[in-house]
């Protein structure tokens, strides 16, 4: 569909924030025009329509855009005493085209840091004005789980139920109700039931290498297509270079390159920006000009500080039988929320998760714990098929040493510049981290387990990548308001992941697109000050 | 899902940095296709081959790398990033090289053991990092090997037809759920 010359809203970014504001602004009445970098994946190249999966799964599909390098992805450095390994993807869809589903709705008291432990800074929203739109989410996501998990508040039931465990997640389980503690089954974005015109899945595993069937929820299967009949037009291939500005100090627009290198423009009576937690001050900080020297909505200072990745390990637990752990969703066996909260009695503020998965795949497993030479094949046979792996996550405070800068050194294929991360991990997040992997042990040792491994804390799991235009109610600490508007510029919005002032202790996708539905109800609620 | 990183030894693939693993991500190279040699001459390859079957030898029924084709994609994959080559014709010459002065033979010509000590010695001072990209692309085109996963299959019950096919699994047991759902809230209002 071709909009009007001037839009009434132009998305900067097709990832899980921006195809879920598409989709709710085109619904409510308005023309937007979605510009992404990337272009779509062609389904036939999802790695595990393949034997060879694995082997795809490191290079074409690389997870890191330093490997991958495809047409739209940019230079990312990693420097700091804790480098990120960044996993991210450009392309339709964002990130969530390698992701493996797990959604977690935060808790109450994740909106509340700096009240309830005196640390970082408290959302400008709450849980509850959110709530309504985690249901929405989970609606047209196609959410498994089960409600009224009592380390949450009461929900309505999720559209379909979770995944089968296997015999991991009766392992874990057992271990849980050995240990007393509370658990749940995990909750995921993947259909396991037929939903929404989509299959149920068949547990083929390993998500985050493409699901041919559909079931994983990425957002190009979930919020596109409906987004697309609703008149959204989304342009491929456009790289933005800048945000334009009219001489009110207003963002009329963007100017990107198309696929061919060749700038064009786009305008718009709202621009919402939704790169994500790099691309989002990526775009900010190119977008200086004599009117913001330091960056677009940047006069806080704080556009690209304050990054947070989560604090992140795995456990792994060795079993004397075979656990089956080549079946089921990765990430879709039971979790603990038993250590979430603050407990004074410990030597940290926040919490984590234990997410329990399934086992590793033989190339990962061999890359591993497998030594080349005479002892390959008995080293991998210890192992495969008698690990259950743990995913572990913490929650990682807000620092503003933390940071994401431009880096004109190393450009993309039409000289805009790549990014460098910089990131340490914080006292804090120190001790919960090590606490975080003493319980992961806990757990597999009372699992049955004959021994534990865990992967410590760095190098650092970049999939979670929060903070770098954080919300807040004061300007001068915070680049955008509760309603996701830029303090500094009357009609930009920020909706992803940088957005968020904390991060919580669970996986943000959920998070990040219930924030980004309800920032489109409130660009849409002010619409006639737009046109004024 | 990029989680093979090694345990204590992962290191950031990054930009700025040289490192053979930025080079790979744009060279596809399907595993278990028929192809030959490329960039290596007839004496590199029988190096290279010697070099991989040592890295991962046959067992059971399981083949050797070299038997599934190992060393024709890690030149298959040099032949599509030409700056890995020189990386990995210098390290087959200093192997042969150190065969040859250390076992006054080919390195394709030593016994098993003294491959495997020459690859230790090489492994050790190899500053180029030659011996690791040769070793991770030996890894990916063994256990990217429908015969080599068929037979793990066999071998260790993990299954390699699941995660292209799918398999049946029994549905969540609610009733586990019992003495948990009957637990107090446990989380803070705010």
């Amino acid at each position: 569909m071709t909009q009007p010359a001037v839009a009434d809203v132009l998305v900067i970014g097709s990832g899980a924030s921006g195809a879920a504001v598409s989709w709710r602004l085109a619904g409510l009445g308005a023309s937007v025009i979605c510009l992404e970098q990337g272009d779509w994946v062609d389904r036939e190249r999802l790695p595990k329509n393949h034997v060879d999966w694995e082997v795809r799964g490191r290079r074409f599909w690389a997870a890191n855009p330093n490997v991958r390098r495809w047409p739209a992805d940019y230079p990312v450095g990693s420097e700091g005493e804790n480098p990120v390994d960044i996993y991210m993807y450009n392309a339709v869809g964002g990130s969530t085209i390698g992701f493996a589903g797990n959604y977690w709705r935060m808790a109450p008291s994740d909106f509340k840091v700096h009240t309830l432990d005196g640390v970082a800074a408290d959302w400008p929203l709450t849980y509850d004005e959110l709530a309504p739109y985690y249901t929405i989410n989970e609606r047209v996501i196609g959410v498994a789980g089960l409600a009224n998990d009592p380390c949450g508040p009461p929900r309505d039931p999720l559209p379909v139920p979770p995944a089968p465990i296997g015999r991991p997640g009766e392992l874990l389980a057992d271990a849980y109700e050995k240990l007393g503690w509370y658990w749940w089954p995990t909750e995921q974005s993947i259909t396991t039931a037929a939903y929404n015109g989509r299959p149920a899945c068949d547990n083929r595993g390993w998500c985050t290498f493409g699901c041919p069937q559909k079931s994983l929820s990425t957002v190009d299967v979930t919020y596109w297509p409906p987004a697309l009949e609703k008149g959204v037009e989304l342009r491929t291939g456009a790289r933005v270079r800048e945000v334009l500005l009219d001489a009110t100090g207003k963002a009329v627009g963007a100017l990107y390159y198309d696929g061919d290198g060749a700038v064009r423009e786009a305008r718009a009576k709202v621009v919402v920006v939704a790169g994500g937690g790099l691309g989002t001050p990526r775009l900010l900080l190119m977008s200086a000009s004599a009117s913001h020297p330091d960056g677009l909505a940047n006069s806080s200072g704080l556009v690209g500080k304050n990054l947070m990745t989560h604090v992140q390990s795995f456990a792994v637990g060795k079993f004397d039988e075979a656990v089956d752990g080549w079946q089921g969703t990765w990430g879709g066996t039971v979790s603990t929320r038993q250590f979430y909260e603050t407990d004074p009695s410990r030597d940290y503020v926040r919490g984590f998760i234990i997410s329990g998965c399934r086992g590793w795949s033989p190339l990962n497993l061999a890359l591993q714990v497998a030594p080349w030479g005479s002892g390959h094949h008995d080293a991998l046979d210890e192992r495969i098929n008698h690990e259950i792996v743990m995913y572990l996550c913490g929650e990682d405070l807000p620092e503003e040493a933390n940071r994401v800068e431009l880096d004109w050194e190393h450009q993309d294929r039409f000289g805009l510049p790549g990014v460098r991360t910089h990131y340490a991990l914080g006292d804090n997040s120190r001790r919960l981290g090590t606490d975080m992997i003493a319980h992961g042990h806990q757990v597999l040792d009372a699992a049955g387990a004959s021994s534990v491994r865990d992967f410590g804390l760095s190098p650092i799991w970049g999939w979670h990548l929060l903070g770098t235009a954080r919300m807040g109610t004061d300007p001068r600490t915070s680049v955008v308001d509760g309603s996701n508007q830029a303090h500094d510029v009357p009609n930009l919005f920020v909706v992803d992941g940088s957005s968020m002032p904390t991060s919580a202790a669970v996986n943000p996708t959920h998070t990040i697109q219930a924030v980004a539905l309800r920032a489109a109800d409130k660009i849409w609620e002010k619409r006639r000050d737009w046109t004024a | 899902m990029a989680y093979d990183r090694k345990q204590g030894g992962h290191s950031v693939a990054q930009a700025n940095r040289p490192d053979y693993r930025l080079e790979i991500g744009r060279a596809e190279v399907p595993v278990g296709e028929p192809r030959g040699f490329s960039v290596l001459d007839a004496q590199r390859a029988t190096t290279l081959r010697a070099w991989v079957t040592t890295l991962i030898p046959a067992r059971g029924d399981r083949p050797d790398a070299a038997d599934v084709g190992a060393a024709e994609y890690v030149d298959a994959t040099v032949f599509l990033v030409p700056a890995l080559r020189p990386a990995l014709i210098q390290a087959i010459d200093r192997l042969e090289r150190s065969a040859n002065d250390q076992r006054h033979k080919a390195f394709s010509e030593c016994s098993a053991e003294d491959r495997e000590g020459l690859l230790r010695e090489f492994e050790a001072v190899d500053a180029s990092d030659a011996f690791n990209m040769v070793r991770d692309f030996t890894y990916e085109a063994y256990y990217g090997h429908s015969r080599v996963l068929a037979a793990l299959e066999k071998e260790t019950s993990w299954s390699s037809a699941s995660p292209t096919r799918g398999s049946a699994m029994k549905p969540f047991d609610a009733s586990r759920l019992e003495r948990v759902s009957k637990l107090p809230p446990r989380w803070r209002k705010a």
